[in-house]
Parts: structure tokens; sequence; C-alpha cells
């Protein structure tokens, strides 16, 4: 656990220098922070708890709308809308759980679908609370400590503590008695019960605080935007691309999602440029050569396989 | 002896069919209910009810004279009760350690204090020496132990056992038995379907058989076993 934290102060380190080393690659790497953090974020329900959503981009939505509607709309500081937006989407959770969780698998899965529908049709069509399909505008934000929160650095060192935050999240969880009670409702329910464990509970507190960390995550997309469209951050694709990072990187494991960003994100930018249209072509092979040689994902076989290894050697001395 | 676990007239229907019909039990604490019957004859629905898994339609069910028979398995757990499951459900990717200290976790919230508990727990079932390798490609009496460690690691004061015998080869078997039979030396109650009538005879004080729902005999398990209409139960009418 130890070289966890480790490497967890050593990416920190870099991230922090990446700036002054990278000054003209910004934007990627705020992109692929999200990416990472959303992911993570996201692992908490569908790794470590198992329940699998693709209805997250309705908690960045409500992050980023929190954000962009309280300062364009009602002056609210980003920051204190932010924070309404943390609760607002620890309550939706908590609701959208307690209607859900009694489906199972893939029942569960393609009720976040329809739930997620729901929030992009009433932000599409609630205009006098969200604009409306013509999105929103960020015109001014507060400078708060003179920094300019409309600058790509700010924006850069938001998303790296939003990241951090998450993996740091992950990384207590995954040794607490939580993080335990996760692991047992995942792999059998019935078995976690004979252990004392409420699978209901465990799953609604895994579902708010995934759902509370995707929009933090949200808030900061709206201020990297400044602009934001119903149609985008509501839609399927978006939670979709959420839920593959986490599963392409490795389900239910620490670093997994962040590895899951930097090779989404990653690739498809590189092939974004060379490649052209050629682009989602590449996206679909990667995710079938994921799915079919590493089920677990990238850092979930390796990890699965290491520890074959060393339990066979063991059996054999 | 005061009892520990009593069911008035439990009856559980699927759908039109009556699983469990009208089975009473009492257990005193300390002792071992023998549950038996041939295939279908209502023990494992009996026993989820006992324990909370299967909701019966009528009839009532009290842990140390509280009533539990609206209380979902989780809090059962909480009260009182421990299951093993038919087939064993280790968590694979997780050690033998961790498996238990999830259980163990239910009375110590501290993690050091778990560990310390999930490990006295391996200790006893004989496991403590591999705590740190992880359950998958245990060994099918190895994966009884651990999943027997798991019940034990919520202190229950009534334990469920099923089939824990099952599979077994001898010298495995004898052991087992043997570790039952401790149990029961610290209080323990237990409750046991089991198939194995070497177990069954050696551990069991009290013994109900049942055939199609309802319990056709009880009482000792060496006059239990001669009982005619035990063995037609079993083998059919000629």
């Amino acid at each position: 656990m130890k070289k966890h934290y480790v490497i967890f102060a050593g990416l920190v380190l870099m991230g922090i220098f990446y700036p002054r080393m990278f000054p003209g690659y910004l934007s990627v790497a705020i992109t692929l922070l999200l990416y990472a953090g959303w992911a993570t974020s996201w692992d908490i329900l569908g790794g470590w708890a198992g329940q699998v959503s693709l209805g997250h981009a309705s908690f960045v939505g409500l992050g980023a709308y929190f954000v962009a509607v309280g300062t364009s709309h009602h002056e609210i500081a980003p920051w204190w809308a932010v924070l309404m937006a943390l609760f607002a989407a620890s309550l939706v959770a908590y609701l959208w759980g307690r209607l859900t969780f009694k489906l199972k698998g893939p029942y569960f899965t393609l009720s976040t679908i329809a739930i997620a529908e729901i929030f992009r049709l009433v932000a599409i069509n609630e205009g006098w609370l969200t604009g409306g399909a013509t999105g929103v505008f960020i015109m001014t934000l507060p400078e708060p400590f003179g920094l300019d929160l409309f600058s790509r650095q700010v924006n850069y060192y938001l998303a790296l503590a939003f990241a951090a935050i998450t993996v740091l999240v992950v990384m207590l969880i995954s040794r607490s008695k939580f993080g335990y009670q996760l692991r047992a409702v995942r792999e059998d329910e019935d078995s976690a019960m004979a252990s004392g464990i409420n699978p209901t509970t465990v799953k609604l507190k895994a579902f708010m605080l995934s759902g509370a960390l995707t929009a933090l995550g949200g808030g900061i997309y709206a201020i990297f935007l400044s602009f934001i469209e119903p149609h985008i951050i509501f839609y399927l694709l978006l939670s979709v691309q959420i839920a593959l990072t986490a599963i392409i990187g490795g389900r239910g494991t620490i670093w997994g999602p962040c590895i899951g960003a930097l090779l989404v994100v990653g690739s498809g930018e590189i092939f974004r440029t060379t490649f052209a249209e050629a682009n989602m072509l590449i996206y679909g092979l990667l995710i079938m050569v994921v799915v079919i040689f590493m089920p677990r994902g990238i850092v979930g076989e390796p990890a699965r396989y290491l520890i074959r290894r060393v339990y066979a050697k063991r059996a054999q001395s | 002896m005061p009892s520990a676990l009593r069911a008035d007239g439990i009856t559980v229907k699927f759908g039109g069919v009556v699983a469990v019909n009208d089975v009473s039990l009492d257990v005193e604490q300390g002792k071992i209910l023998g549950l038996i019957g041939p295939n279908g004859a209502g023990k494992t629905t009996l026993f989820n009810a006992l324990t909370g898994f299967v909701t019966p339609q009528e009839g009532r069910i009290y842990l140390h004279g509280n009533e539990i028979t609206r209380l979902p398995p989780y809090k059962r757990t909480r009260v009182g009760i421990g299951r093993t499951f038919q087939t064993e459900r280790p968590f694979e990717e997780l050690t033998l350690l961790e498996n238990v200290l999830i259980a163990a976790f239910l009375k110590e919230p501290k993690r050091k204090k778990a560990e310390q508990l999930a490990m006295d727990v391996l200790e006893k079932v004989g496991l403590a020496d591999r705590y740190d390798q992880p359950a998958l490609d245990l060994n099918l009496a190895r994966r009884r132990r651990l999943e027997l460690a798991k019940a034990l690691a919520v202190q229950p004061s009534v334990l469920f056992l099923d089939e824990m015998m099952a599979g077994l080869n001898p010298p495995a078997l004898k052991e087992m038995i043997e570790f039952v039979r401790r149990l029961t030396d610290q209080n323990l109650t237990i409750v046991m379907v089991e198939h194995i009538m070497e177990a069954i005879i050696e551990l069991s004080d009290h013994v109900i058989v049942m055939a199609n729902g309802s319990v056709i005999t009880e009482g000792l398990p060496r006059d239990v076993i001669e009982d005619p209409r035990v063995i037609t139960a079993y083998l059919g009418e000629d």
C-alpha cells in the first residue's frame, strides 16, 4: 500500500511541474485529468461496488450547470456553486439509488441510461432554469486571490487537484472497512449479508460519493469550457466514455481509471490529428483488444496474473 | 438450558408449492440440531427462512426469546446468527485474512482489532499459516474451513452450517466433525443441514427429519435413523 502513496506523490509532483515543461499542451492535460478523475469517481460505484452506471454524465452535467447557471444567472461564486452541486449530486444519487438498486446487473445499467436521459431532456426543455437548448455562457468569474479562473494554467491546476482528490479518496477507501464492504457486495450480496452488511446501504454510499465527486469534476469542466450545452454535457456518449475509461484501465483498481484516461484521451488526441475520421476506428479497436485479451483491464489483468504467480511459487516451495 | 432458537409453525410457499409446511423447532443453547431428509424435502428452504434469506408466509422465529421473523438477513447476523453457504463463496481476489476481515469488521470496526479477530479465527480453523494467500485455488477442505471462519468471525450465538461435510475425504471429514464438536464447548448453538449420516450421528443432540416439506419424525439421532418412516422417505416404498 505504501508504494501506492509513493507513486501518488510522484505523480502529483510531476503534475505540478507539467505546465512549465509543456506549456503548449495544457488543454489535452486538462481533458486527461478530468477523465482520470471522472473514471476514478465512476469506479467507486462501477468497479468497487460492481454497479455499472451509464448515467454518470448526469453528475458531470449537475456540477457544470450549478457552476454555469449559478455564476451567470444568479451571481453565485463558483466555489459555493460547486458546494451546492456536491450536495445536489449526493441527493440525486441517493434518490436514484433508492429507485434502481433493486435491479441487478444489466437491468441496473439500463435504468441509469433512462434516468440520465431525463436529466438531458430537463436541461434542454426547462429553459427558465437551465438556459435551454442553446446552453449557458460563463461571461465573468470572480478572481479569488487575483487568480484568473479563465486561464488555462488555473484550469489545469483545478483539474489536477480534482484527479488527485479522487485517487486519494479511492486509496483511503481501498484499505478501509467501507472498501471491504464494497468488494463484498460486488462479489456476492448474499455472502455480504451473512457478514452483517446491508448491500443497499453500501451501494447507496458508493453512489453518493461517486456522484458527488463526478459533479466536482463537472464544475471544473464548466469553468474550463466556459460554455456548456445540454446535448453534449448530458449526453449518453459522455457517460459511455467515462465508463469505458475505467473499464479499459481496470475496474476496482486504484490506478486503472488513470491508465485508462491516459490511453483513451492520449490515443484520441494523437490519432485525431494523424488519422482524422479513422480515429474512431482505432478507438473501437482499442476497446476490442482490451475486452478480448484483458477483460479485467490493463491494470487488473496483470495484477491478477501476479497474484497467481506469487501464489503458485509459494505452493511449490 | 434456555432456548437459543425457536420456530413456531413455519410455512414457506413458492407460488402453489408448499416447500416448508408448518415446521416447529426449539434448540437449547449449546446444543446441535441436525436437519436431514431426502433431496427436495425443504431443509434448505427452512434453513433460509431461519437465516432470513426467504420470508415465511406463516410462523414466527425467536432468537433468545426475541422475535426475528421479519428481520432481513444482515440484521439477523447483527443479532447473533452466523451461516455458511452450501456452495462456499470466498471472495477470490482477496487474501484469506481479508475474506475473514470483512466479517470481523461487524464486531470490530477498527481495522487493527478486526485484523486481530480475523487472525484468531483463522488460527482456530487452522488456516493461519496461509493468511496472506488469495482465496482462489484453495482446495475443497480449506474452502470449507474458510467459509466456517467467515461465519465465526461475526461472533454468532447460533451458527447455521449448510452441508459443511459434503464431499470431504475421510480424514478431512473427521477433522471437521471434531472441529464442530469443539465449537459447542464454547456454548455456541448449531443448526446443521447434512447428508453425511456419520456427522449427524456423531454430532447432533437432536435430529429433525423432513420429507415433502413436513417433519416426519424427530428425536435422538440413533432412534431416528432406525425409524421405518425415515427409511421409507429416503429409499421409497417397495
